[in-house]
């Protein structure tokens, strides 16, 4: 507002102004006619029968006295800010980011959107255009409308691609000039040539020499990156393949049909001699360089572009943005007008060694170990002498499914806790959080091995599954069969869709116990396996971390959580969760888990649940208690019933601090399994039939 | 010429070994920032089993090959976790290779190629999935490369170490898509991979026991 500040409204009250009619406080209705009705000073003082110099001063003390608050949404002001880095940082003339989310469009049309803006700012009648390919520029042109410019020529930057996708370089090219009312000029020849021989003849023949002239008067460029992953535009058009994806090492990306490497410069290889089109030292001469890109995959070759002196600007979306100064060691949770989530890290020196029982480092998992048998030696015995291969004490008659479990150590009193009657007949205990290897799991698949073949049950991590799959390679060349079930309870580490990529965590405990009565119950294999799936599909888990935990070997914090923050999402590994947030009291991050469990469980009124409050290792019971407290309320709210609840140590993360919820969900034949008897260490229960 | 023989390969072991006892605590903590924390701890001590165990065998009876079979099922059998079946499987895979003939020293990207193979087969990871394929492929074809520009060894060498070195910061501009990291998609942006960075550690431990022997 450039109107002179006005003198205060006390003042004005002093010099005998109209009285009013909206009570003692003109402020808020000249407020509330200015900024909700849209309504003019000049009509707001008529209304209020004030002058318009009178109004004005109402706006303004409306603002100093807070009755209105202006706020600009932060994400906007962010990308702002982040372009404005991004400028600074790569030394580029302009840099337009798209802001938020985005709803519905995908990337392509925002990024189109934006990159149509760029095209109107920069380009003026008379110029020469090129244009690459790919699916961003195709929705670039989509997006051109009501740019005035006469003689405007576009020229197609390379030679053709396959018609298998439609955003060729020739669709790109025609559909700007169209939309520009521009001339068109195509480059006749295809992109990527059999021969180098053969490219030297195309570019002879007088036609193609012609239309390639222009390329070298080009103004402005337009043009995209892509990685090379196989679902990149350099795969589809038919360029590239994971053969020369090999030959390539060390390429990161493409652009114009050219393969470079981090420094944005062309990778000497078998396409580089056959590719028609505009080339990497042409490019640079063009005046004008527009690179428009956005998505993860595509930081490595935009950062390649922008440090090779590819783009005098970059049209691309937020996250994009932080990603591309994130890899390039720029902090990015500096730039913005107020923080992101998560409060900086203080200094190392704050917290720099977790004290602990040791005496050894490397000699920590066995020394538990032993420890444990000394402890439950009812329970618990090594396997041929091997402290990391163990079996349950109690016999297991012939015939009966073997189930197999283990993981790596850390997790106390998983996993050899839930070893015994009802239970697992044998687990293999790897290295702190590393799995165990394949001949420690053969050891205990071969003792388990009653004849009616094995199960194995273990969490979902690409570690176990290697060394459990060559495990039961070769306990299969040995003639036991051997099934496997990967728990996959934890619901924050991948979307509901993508069921088969979430780890395994305190669910297992759950898990465990359903493929153990199964088989106490003497049912085959195929039926255990069925039981166990079932299991861990009704089991859904949320960790959250305060604070992170500390391996034996470093004593050191593994990661760092600020001070106000907490990780919502955590594994049991002491890896960093989904997403950091600020702390919040124990109801509210009950609430919060409860809010994505029940989203995903839709449990209704009546349905039954078994459930667990863990604490991954550091929390102690009294906290557990507050958090089961507050679950108990919201499962009543919902006329959920609670079968059975377990609180405790059952799936830890060695010292962390923090705690996980899960939820099994209940049918009959569940239950009935639940409520047999069972005797682990960990989970020691005498049954309960039905009543 | 000579070729890649046990006396290579064990001296190959050791420098790495020592080399990642050294770093032990620096790959736990980049582990630490996006994994779980226990790389530094799988490789060191799953290097240092090797070397006890080539330690203890008679090296000039034993094949090349036969060195790294033993320190495949040496690695496996002592650490596990993800690194164990990865690099049990590159050993496997380049002991392959050894048997199928000699291999001048000049030729080592072939051997490193040949590792990289097994371990993408095991792990099932492609290039750009911000792992320690990532850098031993770079390297590999870099050696290639030189050798096949008639470079001495010293000149291999220096080839591959510099590319696995490159290859290694490249990994801190990817996201990774394998592995426990996966779980932090983008977050992983800006972070070493602790993977590429101990392969860059073996890779130089190749590259110098080569220009060393030169």
């Amino acid at each position: 507002m450039a109107a002179p500040r006005p003198r205060s409204v006390k003042d004005m009250a002093r010099l005998g102004r109209p009285p009013l009619r909206f009570g003692d406080d003109p402020l808020l209705l000249a407020s509330w006619l200015y900024y909700e009705e849209g309504l003019t000073q000049s009509e707001i003082a008529d209304q209020l029968g004030a002058s318009r110099p009178t109004v004005n001063a109402y706006l303004a003390d409306a603002r100093s006295s807070g009755i209105v608050n202006i706020s600009i949404s932060a994400p906007r002001l962010r990308a702002l800010s982040i372009a404005r880095a991004i400028e600074e940082h790569f030394g580029i003339d302009d840099c337009l980011v798209v802001p938020g989310e985005g709803g519905e469009r995908s990337i392509f049309d925002r990024l189109g959107g934006a990159g149509a803006l760029a095209v109107k700012s920069v380009i003026h009648s008379g110029d020469i255009i090129g244009i690459s390919w790919g699916r961003t520029m195709l929705a670039l042109a989509n997006a051109v409308r009501d740019i005035h410019v006469i003689d405007v020529t576009v020229v197609q930057s390379t030679g053709g691609t396959t018609a298998a996708i439609n955003y060729t370089p020739e669709a790109c090219a025609t559909r700007l000039a169209e939309r520009l009312n521009a001339s068109f000029v195509p480059i006749s020849a295809p992109a990527i040539v059999s021969s180098p021989e053969a490219k030297r003849m195309l570019e002879r023949e007088p036609v193609i020499a012609e239309q390639l002239q222009n390329l070298q008067r080009l103004d402005r460029i337009f043009f995209g990156v892509s990685s090379l992953r196989p679902s990149s535009t350099i795969y589809n058009s038919g360029f590239f393949d994971s053969h020369l994806q090999q030959v390539y090492a060390g390429a990161v990306g493409s652009m114009l049909g050219r393969i470079i490497d981090a420094q944005g410069n062309e990778v000497d290889g078998p396409l580089r001699d056959r590719t028609i089109g505009l080339d990497l030292d042409q490019l640079r001469k063009v005046p004008t360089r527009v690179l428009i890109a956005g998505g993860y995959d595509k930081v490595p070759p935009i950062l390649a572009a922008l440090h090779g002196g590819a783009v005098t600007t970059l049209v691309t979306d937020v996250a994009t943005a932080e990603g591309i100064l994130r890899a390039d060691g720029v902090a990015v949770e500096k730039i913005g007008v107020r923080r992101a989530s998560a409060t900086p890290a203080r200094s190392d020196l704050l917290r720099s060694r977790i004290k602990k029982f040791l005496n050894s480092p490397k000699d920590a998992v066995n020394e538990a170990l032993e420890g444990a048998f000394a402890a439950f030696p009812d329970h618990i015995e090594p396997i041929d002498g091997s402290p990391r291969a163990i079996r349950a004490r109690a016999a297991k008659p012939a015939g009966k499914v073997g189930v197999v479990i283990g993981g790596g150590a850390g997790h106390e009193p998983s996993f050899l806790g839930f070893v015994g009657p009802g239970l697992a007949d044998a687990v293999a205990v790897g290295n702190v959080f590393a799995s165990p290897p394949p001949d420690r799991v053969l050891a205990c698949t071969r003792d388990a091995h009653r004849g009616a073949g094995v199960l194995y049950v273990y969490g979902n991590y690409t570690g176990d599954v290697m060394n459990f799959d060559m495990a039961a390679d070769l306990a299969g060349a040995e003639g036991i069969e051997v099934r496997t079930v990967l728990t996959s309870d934890d619901i924050a580490s991948a979307a509901h869709d993508d069921r088969a990529a979430r780890r395994g965590t305190a669910g297992n405990v759950f898990v465990f116990k359903i493929a153990g009565a199964a088989s106490a119950r003497m049912y085959g294999l195929a039926e255990c396996e069925r039981l166990a799936r079932k299991a861990n599909d009704a089991c859904h888990t949320i960790g959250v971390a305060m604070e992170s935990c500390s391996m034996p070997d470093t004593q050191r914090p593994s990661f760092k959580i600020g001070e106000d923050d907490m990780e919502f999402g955590v594994g049991v590994h002491g890896e960093p969760g989904v997403t950091r947030v600020p702390i919040e009291s124990a109801d509210r991050i009950v609430d919060q888990i409860c809010d994505r469990i029940f989203a995903e469980m839709q449990p209704r009124p009546g349905d039954r649940v078994a459930v667990l409050v863990n604490s991954l290792g550091g929390t102690p019971m009294m906290e557990l208690l507050i958090l089961n407290r507050r679950l108990r309320k919201r499962l009543e709210a919902r006329e959920i019933a609670v079968h059975s609840t377990l609180v405790g140590h059952y799936c830890t993360s060695l010292d962390m601090i923090g705690a996980s919820i899960t939820l099994m969900k209940l049918d009959d034949e569940l239950t009935g399994l639940l409520d047999d008897p069972c005797d682990g260490f960990a989970w020691s229960f005498s049954g309960r039939r039905p009543s | 010429m000579s070729s890649i023989d046990s006396a290579f390969l064990i001296a190959v072991f050791r420098r790495a070994a020592d080399r990642l006892e050294a770093e032990r605590q620096a790959l736990c903590a980049l582990d630490g920032e996006i994994g779980d924390g226990d790389h530094g701890t799988s490789m060191a001590n799953g290097f240092a089993a090797i070397n006890d165990h080539l330690r203890g065998m008679a090296r000039q009876e034993a094949t090349p090959a036969a060195v790294l079979r033993d320190a495949a099922s040496t690695f496996l059998a002592e650490v596990g976790a993800t690194v164990g079946p990865l690099y049990a499987t590159a050993f496997l895979h380049g002991a392959r290779l050894l048997e199928a003939g000699d291999l001048d020293r000049q030729q080592i990207g072939r051997l490193v190629v040949a590792m990289a193979d097994g371990i993408k087969a095991r792990g099932q990871a492609e290039l750009g999935d911000k792992t320690m394929i990532d850098v031993w492929y770079p390297a590999g074809h870099a050696a290639i490369a030189a050798a096949a520009e008639g470079g001495s060894p010293a000149e291999v060498a220096r080839a591959l170490r510099m590319a696995a070195e490159q290859a290694r910061e490249t990994t801190v501009t990817m996201i990774a898509a394998r592995g426990r990291a996966s779980r932090l998609k983008e977050r992983s942006l800006g972070h070493l991979d602790p993977g590429g960075a101990s392969a860059a550690i073996i890779l130089a431990a190749i590259a110098d026991t080569l220009a060393s022997a030169a």
